[in-house]
């Protein structure tokens, strides 16, 4: 187990490594002067004393490999650059900001997790009943509706027409802790929509697999009860293939708080990155691409570690 | 296919709308209005109009004029893309691997939006950023997948088969390999639109896709948020056009995963688990053969038993797959259940023990079984909960392949263990205890260790020790094996038979079912034998009398058949055991027989009873042998 | 037994290497282990063992589908490593095989027809205006009905489908065929019918075979010589008549008495094998079947015993080999 552990987090700092330099490539790769094309608006062409400048902050005058030892060394001692638009170090920016993001994406989890196993279960059990339909609609419903349009329609619902809730915003935990988890419940909740639905179609299908298997039969040969024989037998072993779609979407949750950080004016990193895309301020997405991506390669190893945990059969391959 | 006719249509509609865009009376979907700006709906303009006064409408249909040709587009030029990598890396292996798919899979790395956000970073928002972005994003999902199935199809031996017939390698992948991994491909084609659409229109949503003025679903979302005090219904259109398209993709996803893949999960669920019972018990009927048993059967005497295939609706429900089976055992005794495939000798002994798939129902017959306390049960009219207190304690099973009837999530001890106490008042610890030294009996060695173990950390053999175990934990009255032995080596199961062998001289009382169908198991095992055929029992009787004298013309044949011996030639039934639907009218081994005559073709013989301890279902039992 | 061998395995080893615990320490698993074996025009050679002694990688080694790790198979004399790419695929034509699972050797999408012709047309056997005239005999040949062509492999029974295998195999003309487990996956009666057709096929067509089965009975049924597997090496090879009648290796005898049969026998519950096979990645040192066999002494640890000459056209690779003589000294 231990070994399996040490394993996959050597795996981890690979991907993270394969990730700071496919953002490295990705930029220095591009056809063209990466200045010249960020400093290009349209057909207007770029003064070339600003191109100039710019090669010159960026560094893409050094030799590529310099290039890349800089941009490695700056993330291994924490330095990310410094912005364009207000000059401040980005890393300052990401350590205030980060933490709020993981708060939506954890909430969100927890919140799909908790919500979505036993509603796929039930369903699953029910397979065919009207529950199972009620189940199924919600969640293909669910999982159509993009999270920004979950959101608007929240607001345009909850805030706008019932004035039940605030459109949005961020109050720090220690103001107001009441407040601070109904604005968080918010964005967390329409991620977790989606997520939600994942978790419990896949529940559901993996459940009704499970009840094939030769063990469930085993198990009831033996004579359990139901209660053990679901709980023991069916929904724990159900529980692996959910746990490898909750990785797969790992990605979507994260692209998802870009969405609804936006939507609900949740100052967390995603919304910084928005505004940093659109004002093409170079080191800022870098920056805070670097960072979500090592945050997602680490939210996989969670998940790898869980599944470990969960599936014994696991920490003996590979 | 008929599942996929809605959403197709609603596809076609869509599809229809924005390529005939242009020439349908529409209005401009850029001509602004500003003096009716948030008007609502009017006969000119059905859904209203926007911000600056555009037709709502025609805004709508351009909209998606872009979210489908972006989607769509970079769906197929993924795909395209992603498929000659899968299937390149998956047929050759090796160096391709990694610079196809493994290659193709660092982009995985990145969170899908964050690549898109790149992308757009370094190339401005725009309508070719976008596909050159959604494209770069989707094509390692298809090398993933495509690499999967062809993984799954390169180790069927019909490929290998190409390879032999000396095929040349890049026919090999187009014509074998690239046909059979299409199903998945489709299925990913569906789901990626699907995803491409939302990951779009959240680009435009956030100001960083499609460019205004040119319309988008997005972008009029964005707009319409601003404006939600004047005008809700803006919010509306978009957000329900968004989400019915993204809904029919995910629909013809559902439906072609179920057409192309047969093995859909049977609706239904478990009936077993749902607490109320419902399924109706069976009619008891009362069982005339039985009377004629010559043998009185102490511990389990099955009469009439009929099993047929329950599907409402279905495809052959109504089926008899066993009909009417009648079997007796002694206490002690070891009855063979034998017979080939689809001769109904498992459902037979899974019907005893309620174990039945959904799918199946008892129709008719009853199985009389004495319990310990000395009370006569009717086995098939039990319920779950009736059958729940014998099972495992006793009446248990081995089951064949045992590397699925164990759990591979939980330790072999924990397995053991909860069958002792699901029917004894002992504590935990003693229940261990108990456990390790009935892995000791099944002769695992080193048990206490191997109570720790996984069921993938113990050979074949060792884990249906295990299983026998479990089964015999609680000393059961009746002991159902179904070819417990059948996935062994010789020499394992040379071991696991005399287990058996061994585990029944130390409890003399016990009865056991043997299911299998190797005729020598049978006769080095069992006191008497049943043989199968077709749903029947068309012979019965001691082992030793039917192996030197058989009266049934199947059995005869059976035995002829088993290469021992030094005839040059084998015994070959000719033809096929009949289908479940399509039983010929009278005996139904006639047609394959020597010596039907034409009375055996008229009516189902009934049971003969050549000695006072045989039977045997053909009319000429005398001249067989 | 003269002359050019029509196969020939000449030391043949294959490896997979296994990557045990964090930093790999490799390990290698021999599948196949210094296998040498003449099959001679015109003979059924029956190769018999448990799951994992190795004898389908032996088979599709010799069908040049996986490369050995070590030695080389001779066809005709050739080295079939000598030849790639258009001569190797020519050379293909001569060698066919039948697989073991009748529902995975088909491709489910084709027609049987367009699958038995794809041999005809790929090395041109008959003129394209005659491949249908060629199906179709072929079909008969395996005694399948004649309008089978047109059908698709999911309409046939397991039994059918290995009768169309055969035909596939047919179709390019070979003269060497290996079966792996042809009728293993079958019922019993349907065995005897594909074991029938294989026996005729070989008498008619003069085909040489190398069958490979883990049933004692089918080997000896249909095969004139007898090669018995133990851990991926060969441990016994002769004649089938004597190494099943009066097995020189303690191994073939240990198997052919777990081997039940439907003719009364006592059954000798001491002479039931202990253990397990061991692990391939840890073999034992010396003769591996030594854990396990009831004649083992310290000398078997030493070193691997030689596939030593027992009778003429009989090689064993014991020690102690020899008819169960030694059996008293228990």
């Amino acid at each position: 187990m231990l070994r399996y552990i040490t394993y996959r987090s050597l795996v981890a700092v690979f991907l993270v490594w394969i990730v700071v330099t496919l953002v490295f490539l990705l930029l220095h790769l591009v056809p063209g002067d990466p200045a010249e094309v960020l400093l290009s608006q349209g057909s207007t062409a770029a003064d070339p004393q600003a191109v100039a400048n710019l090669r010159d902050r960026l560094g893409l005058n050094d030799p590529l490999w310099l290039q890349y030892a800089h941009h490695i060394g700056g993330i291994l001692t924490g330095d990310l650059g410094t912005s364009f638009r207000d000059g401040a170090p980005v890393a300052g920016q990401i350590v205030q900001r980060l933490p709020r993001t993981l708060e939506v994406i954890v909430t969100a989890a927890l919140i799909a997790v908790l919500l979505g196993v036993p509603a796929g279960t039930l369903a699953a059990i029910r397979a065919g009943g009207w529950i199972d339909n009620v189940i199924s609609f919600l969640s293909s419903l669910a999982l159509s509706t993009p999270v920004f349009v979950v959101g608007s329609v929240v607001i345009l619902i909850f805030a706008q027409e019932l004035r039940l809730v605030p459109a949005g915003g961020y109050v720090p935990f220690a103001v107001d802790p009441a407040r601070h988890i109904l604005l968080l419940l918010m964005p967390a909740g329409t991620v977790a929509l989606a997520l939600w639905a994942v978790v419990a179609r896949m529940s559901r299908g993996s459940v009704l697999d499970v009840l094939e298997r030769d063990y469930v039969r085993t198990a009831r040969a033996k004579g359990l009860k139901r209660r053990r024989i679901l709980k023991r037998h069916v929904v724990r072993n159900a529980m692996i293939p959910v746990l490898t779609v909750l990785g797969l979407e790992m990605g979507t949750l994260i692209g998802g708080t870009v969405l609804v950080e936006f939507v609900f004016n949740w100052p967390g990193l995603s919304g910084y990155l928005v505004s940093a895309v659109d004002a093409r301020d170079y080191p800022e997405v870098v920056g805070i691409v670097m960072v979500i991506s090592i945050l997602f390669v680490l939210l996989n190893l969670v998940v790898d570690i869980v599944y470990a945990v969960l599936d014994p059969r696991i920490s003996l391959t590979r | 296919m008929r599942k996929l006719i809605l959403p197709v249509s609603i596809l076609a509609v869509i599809l229809a709308l924005v390529v005939l865009a242009p020439v349908l009376p529409l209005a401009d979907e850029r001509a602004m209005d500003i003096p009716h700006r948030f008007a609502g709906p009017s006969m000119a303009h059905w859904l209203g109009q926007d911000e600056f006064g555009r037709d709502v409408l025609t805004r709508l249909i351009y909209g998606a004029r872009a979210s489908l040709s972006i989607a769509i587009g970079s769906a197929l030029a993924a795909a395209l893309i992603g498929t000659a990598l899968g299937l390149l890396g998956g047929y050759f292996r090796g160096i391709v691997e990694l610079f196809t798919v493994r290659a193709a899979e660092i982009i995985l790395c990145l969170p899908p939006l964050l690549l898109a956000l790149l992308v757009v970073t370094i190339f401005g928002a725009g309508f070719w950023p976008l596909i050159l972005a959604l494209t770069l994003l989707y094509t390692p999902n298809y090398a993933r997948v495509v690499y999967a199935a062809t993984l799954q199809v390169r180790a069927l031996d019909f490929v290998t088969a190409q390879r032999a017939l000396g095929t040349h390698p890049l026919k090999i992948v187009l014509r074998t390999m690239l046909p059979n991994v299409l199903p998945p491909l489709v299925v990913q084609i569906s789901l990626v639109i699907a995803s491409a659409i939302v990951i779009e229109s959240g680009l435009s949503f956030l100001g960083l896709g499609v460019v205004p003025p040119t319309p988008s679903w997005g972008l009029m979302i964005r707009a319409a948020r601003g404006a939600m005090e004047q005008a809700p219904l803006l919010l509306l259109w978009p957000s329900v056009a968004l989400a019915g398209t993204i809904l029919t993709f995910n629909l013809l996803c559902d439906r072609l995963q179920s057409v192309l893949d047969p093995r859909a999960v049977p609706a239904g669920g478990a009936i077993w688990l749902r607490r109320r019972r419902t399924t109706p018990i069976a009619p008891r009927i009362a069982p005339d053969q039985v009377e004629r048993d010559h043998a009185p059967a102490d511990l389990l005497s099955v009469a009439g038993l009929t099993i047929s295939l329950d599907r409402p609706g279905g495809i052959g429900s109504g089926m008899e797959l066993v009909r009417g089976v009648n079997l007796g055992l002694r206490t002690g005794e070891t009855l063979a259940l034998v017979g080939e495939s689809g001769s109904g000798k498992t459902l037979t002994s899974l019907a005893v023990t309620g174990l039945l798939p959904d799918v199946l129902k008892i129709t008719a017959g009853t199985a009389a079984y004495r319990r310990r306390d000395g009370e006569l049960r009717d086995l098939i009219a039990e319920d779950e909960d009736g059958h729940r207190q014998l099972r495992g304690d006793e009446i248990s099973m081995v089951f064949q392949d045992a590397s699925a009837a164990l759990n591979p999530v939980h330790r072999i001890g924990e397995q053991l263990t909860e069958v002792i106490l699901a029917h004894r008042a002992i504590g935990r610890a003693a229940a261990k205890r108990e456990a390790v030294a009935l892995l000791g009996r099944v002769g695992i060695p080193d048990a206490e260790r191997r109570a720790r173990a996984y069921p993938h950390e113990l050979s074949g053999g060792q884990r249906q020790r295990a299983m026998i175990a479990i089964a015999v934990a609680n000393r059961p009255k009746l002991l159902l094996a179904d070819e417990p032995t059948t996935a062994l080596d010789p020499t394992i199961q040379a071991q696991i038979l005399a287990l058996i062998a061994d585990l029944k001289r130390e409890s003399p009382e016990m009865g056991v079912v043997f299911v299998t169908h190797n005729l020598a198991v049978v006769a080095e095992i069992a006191d008497r034998v049943c043989v199968m055929y077709a749903g029947q029992v068309v012979e019965e009787g001691p082992v030793a009398k039917v192996f030197a004298r058989p009266r049934h013309p199947y059995t005869v044949a059976l035995i002829g058949s088993v290469p021992e011996g030094d005839a040059e030639r084998l015994v070959a039934i000719p033809g096929a055991i009949p289908a479940p639907g399509h039983m010929p009218p009278g005996c139904s081994f006639a047609p394959r027989c020597d010596h039907a005559v034409a009375a055996c073709r008229k009516a189902p013989p009934p049971e003969f009873w050549p000695e006072p301890d045989r039977r045997t279902r053909c009319l000429r039992f005398e001249e067989v042998t | 037994m003269t002359g050019t061998p029509l196969v020939e395995a000449d030391r043949l080893s294959r490896n997979f290497p296994m990557r045990t615990g964090l930093f790999g320490r490799h390990r290698d698993v021999w599948a196949v282990r210094d296998v040498s074996l003449a099959v001679q025009k015109g003979e059924t050679v029956g190769v018999v063992g448990e799951s994992g002694c190795g004898k389908s990688t032996l088979g599709r080694m010799v069908l040049g589908l996986e490369s050995p790790s070590a030695g080389a198979i001779r066809f005709e004399g050739r080295d079939l490593s000598s030849v790639a790419g258009a001569e190797r695929r020519r050379l293909a034509r001569r060698m066919q095989m039948v697989f073991q699972d009748p529902f995975g050797s088909l491709d489910p999408r084709r027609s049987v027809g367009a699958q038995i012709a794809d041999g005809l047309r790929v090395h041109r056997i008959v003129a394209a205006g005659e491949v249908d005239a060629e199906v179709a005999r072929l079909i008969d040949v395996v005694g399948l009905q004649k309008n089978a062509a047109g059908r698709r492999p999911h309409e046939f029974s397991g039994g059918q489908r290995q009768r169309i295998a055969v035909a596939r195999a047919l179709a390019t003309r070979p003269d060497f065929i290996v079966a792996d487990e042809p009728v293993s996956a079958l019922d019993v009666s349907i065995q005897a019918q594909v074991v029938n057709l294989l026996a005729d096929l070989r008498r008619d067509l003069g085909l040489t075979m190398l069958f490979i089965a883990h049933d004692l009975h089918v080997v000896r049924h249909l095969s004139t010589r007898a090669v018995v597997m133990y851990l991926g090496r060969i441990v016994e090879e002769g004649p089938s008549e004597k190494v099943f009648g009066a097995p020189a290796h303690p191994y073939t005898r240990a198997l052919l008495a777990a081997t039940p049969s439907i003719s009364a026998r006592k059954v000798d519950e001491e002479a039931v094998l202990a253990g397990e096979l061991p692990s391939p990645a840890n073999p034992p040192s010396g003769c591996a079947f030594r854990t396990r066999c009831p004649l083992a002494s310290d000398e078997c640890a030493a070193a691997v015993p030689d596939l030593a000459p027992y009778e003429s056209g009989w090689k064993v690779r014991c020690i102690k080999s020899g008819p169960s003589q030694r059996r008293g000294d228990l």
